[in-house]
């Protein structure tokens, strides 16, 4: 667990990009000169005719544009604002009460559809009918980091509070929060009592275990093994850090303009949980952090182990949705052969199994790979996590899946 | 310093293949110091070829040690006509070898000559092993194909002429219908009694290796578990149809488990991975079929120990399995253990009155076929 807080929250420039690989056409709205405040709207971003806001994350002046790497690893437009370091916000309204459709249209208002890329969770998406709502109440969910349990703990009240608006957001029929067995007990406690007045399903699970114990949950709930797209199971499902932006967009009328990353890994000097500003270049905080480690090769990870992206440089910025990044000396981890141990296949939280899909693939039989039902695979990387030859399972089951498109 | 993409920084549980083959090395290291020492003790009352225990212990020593090199060798050459020999710079590369030699030398009687130990070995090696594209890659377990192509081709009983186990012993009385002495356990247990393979007659020691191969996870208790379930099933059916209840019957369950390859199969060779099915269903079909298949190459066939051939064809079923098994999911382990449960109790049954002689011999095609469609 890391226990290492700190802040960086005054950086002189944001960079926000403009597309992501959803919404892929951009549309500006502001130029060069133009001031802006925290909440206003930079532009569109576009997939055929929905669009969603880029919204500016600080209040000053908008510097130009820029080509930067994406947290996928993209090279896109980014939009430089040099920050007046005075926090204006946009006036927004704070609702005590707020309905299915006012929730909608302030989370659409933000920009926070594409809030979740990483694993299994959901983007904030109200296109289909949704009948569970389930929250991880795990800050993040990689193997080796215990959930960050102060922020839990202190944002237990807000964090129900914004579980409840999304289950409004959603008309959804249920509500499930998943913790951690081994959650500490201050925050367990806070977040029970948070909850227990209101129509939500604690479920506890041994999350420490990675053996897809959330999967399980769910696929409890639907009946069903889960699909690689929850949403159409009808199942909304988010970490606790998206209830509690939630919370702020609609109660507080505030615009999220600022997250906690967990930055990792033995790259760097210190391992620390930093709240930072939207839009903040790594290569600053990583800075302000005293800078890498001597090694010679570097593996920069964005987002969760086994679905998040390796980037090629520094100069990126961190965006809302991205909750860890990790500097990792590249070791070369030596690949052993296949032993048909099958640990993977158990693992496998859908039912499916990436051993044989991995040999139908190198057998090259497309008919096999449909067999095995190869679409159903989620991308939850437990069979990597879990191959004692090292190898990478998921990659082998993403070519098969790839393959038979 | 600059960043790279080549592959993530994958988080794994820590769990290592190479760690289980030096576990499983252990193990062997350990089951091989106790043949050593164990044939120093017993008393092959017909076999001639030695005058004392220091000898058979010898004998034992050198069977395996001579094994060992030849597999190693065999592997080495390999890898030098590849021109790839980067395999050996470090221990690593010998464990592998090394085990599959132990194992052939393991499963071979004691009076089995060198020059047919050699054979095995190069046979189990190069034929069921390097053929296939090495460790990882072959069908057929390599050991146990060195010792069939012993036994077959030299023949069990001029291998082992000499010796007269208590599976023999048993099925003896079975086939002449006479009763049978049963030995005291205790010998049974530590492993004083004329076995053929050398290797497999303690099952205290087998057992402990069992327990350690199994908290180090080289063993799939699902599958040896499951098979050696179905061994102590099936055995004490038959041993009640044939013998009703009493003494007997456990005699005959004991004699099927604790003597022969039962135990050392469930140890060394069941859920050996490479060469077994990948999928929990697919893993206890392939479990209770090698069962069933060594119970009834023994009690049905003329072989007397039925596990290599059961084995082996265990090995020759798993790719099938593997190819048309296509989920692993609640429905499917239910209607699996349904399937094997029918299989078992239906064969057991079959067998028993087979050999109390109330099915007559020319029913065996009708009984192969239904074996057939339960399988
Ligand atoms: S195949 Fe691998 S990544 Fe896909 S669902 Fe199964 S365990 Fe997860
Ligand atoms: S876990 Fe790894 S070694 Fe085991 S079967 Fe799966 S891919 Fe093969």
């Amino acid at each position: 667990m890391i226990n290492e807080y700190k802040s960086y929250l005054e950086p002189k420039f944001v960079y926000l990009p403009l597309t992501d690989p959803t919404y892929k056409i951009a549309n500006v709205k502001v130029e060069e000169g133009d001031a802006v405040l925290v909440g206003t709207v930079l532009g569109y971003k576009y997939k055929g005719q929905i669009k969603l806001p880029v919204i500016s994350s600080v209040s000053g002046t908008v510097k130009g544009f820029e080509e930067l790497q994406d947290r996928f690893g993209k090279t896109v437009d980014h939009c430089v604002i040099e920050n007046n370091m005075e926090d204006n916000q946009i006036e927004l309204k704070a609702f005590e009460n707020a309905s299915t459709s006012q929730v909608r249209a302030r989370l659409l208002e933000l920009g926070l559809e594409q809030i979740n890329v990483d694993g299994i969770f959901t983007p904030l998406k109200f296109d289909r009918p949704i009948k569970h709502v389930v929250v991880n109440a795990s800050f993040t969910n990689e193997p080796f980091l215990k959930t960050d349990y102060l922020f839990v703990n202190e944002y237990a009240e807000h964090i129900a509070q914004g579980i409840e608006l999304l289950k409004v957001a959603a008309n959804a029929e249920t509500v499930t929060v998943i913790a951690d067995k081994d959650m500490e007990p201050f925050a367990f406690n806070s977040l029970g009592e948070a909850i227990v007045d209101k129509d939500m399903r604690l479920e506890t699970v041994k999350l420490q275990k990675v053996n897809g114990s959330d999967v399980k949950v769910i696929s409890k709930l639907i009946k069903k093994p889960v699909s690689p797209d929850l949403l159409s199971d009808g199942v909304l499902y988010v970490k606790v850090d998206t209830a509690k932006i939630v919370y702020d967009a609609v109660v507080l009328g505030k615009v999220s303009n600022s997250r906690q990353v967990a930055i990792t890994g033995d790259g760097i000097k210190e391992n620390v949980i930093y709240e930072v500003v939207v839009g903040t270049k790594l290569s600053e905080i990583v800075s302000d952090l005293g800078g890498y480690n001597e090694v010679d090769e570097m593996v920069l990870h964005y987002g969760s182990f086994t679905t998040g992206n390796q980037l090629t440089t520094d100069e990126t910025s961190i965006t809302l949705n991205v909750d860890t990044i990790n500097f990792q000396e590249y070791i070369e981890l030596e690949e052993d052969v296949c032993t048909k141990c099958g640990e993977c296949n158990d693992v496998c939280p859908v039912g499916i199994l990436p051993q044989n899909i991995m040999d139908a693939e190198m057998r090259n039989v497309n008919e096999r790979i449909v067999d095995l039902d190869t679409g159903a695979c989620i991308e939850c990387g437990l069979c990597t996590y879990t191959c004692p030859s090292n190898i990478n399972v998921l990659e082998w089951v993403r070519r098969a899946k790839r393959r038979v498109g | 310093m600059k960043f790279v993409t080549k592959k993530p920084p994958i988080v794994t549980n820590g769990e290592h293949t190479y760690k289980r083959s030096l576990n499983l090395h252990i193990a062997l290291i350990i089951a091989a110091l106790a043949a050593v020492i164990l044939n120093g003790f017993y008393t092959y009352p017909d076999v001639t070829l030695f005058t004392s225990g220091l000898e058979q212990s010898f004998k034992v020593f050198s069977m395996i040690a001579i094994a060992s090199v030849i597999s190693v060798v065999i592997e080495l050459f390999y890898a030098l006509s590849e021109g790839n020999t980067s395999k050996f710079s470090s221990y690593k590369g010998f464990v592998d070898p090394i085990n599959t030699g132990i194992l052939i030398a393991l499963l071979l009687p004691i009076n089995a000559p060198i020059f047919v130990l050699a054979l095995a070995v190069f046979v189990g090696v190069y034929i069921g092993k390097i053929v296939f594209g090495g460790y990882g890659f072959y069908i057929f377990n390599p050991a146990l194909v060195g010792a069939l192509f012993a036994f077959s081709a030299f023949g069990a009983g001029h291998l082992a002429s000499d010796i007269v186990t208590p599976l023999e012993t048993l099925k003896l009385a079975i086939t002449t219908n006479t009763t049978f002495e049963l030995q005291s356990v205790l010998p049974l247990i530590i492993g004083n009694y004329q076995s053929i393979s050398i290797g497999s007659t303690s099952v205290a020691v087998l057992g402990l290796l069992f327990a350690y191969l199994c908290v180090t996870k080289v063993i799939d208790l699902r599958i040896s578990g499951t098979y050696l379930l179905t061994v102590l099933v099936m055995s004490l059916g038959i041993g009640f149809i044939i013998f009703g209840f009493g003494e007997m019957a456990l005699g005959y369950v004991l004699i099927n488990i604790v003597t022969g390859l039962a135990v050392f199969g469930a140890v060394f060779f069941i859920s050996e991975t490479v060469s077994t099915p990948t999928s929990r269903e697919t893993k206890l079909i392939y479990a209770v079929t090698v069962a069933i298949l060594m119970m009834v190459f023994r009690t049905l066939s003329s072989n007397v120990e039925g596990l290599i051939y059961a084995v082996l064809f265990g090995n020759m079923i798993t790719p099938f399995l593997n190819r048309t098994v296509k989920h692993s999911n609640k429905k499917a382990l239910l209607k699996t253990l349904v399937g094997i449960t029918i299989a078992v109790v239906g064969v057991t049954f079959i067998i028993g009155f087979m050999l109390k002689g109330q099915i007559e011999e020319s029913s065996i095609n009708a009984i192969v076929v239904t074996l057939g469609g339960i399988l």
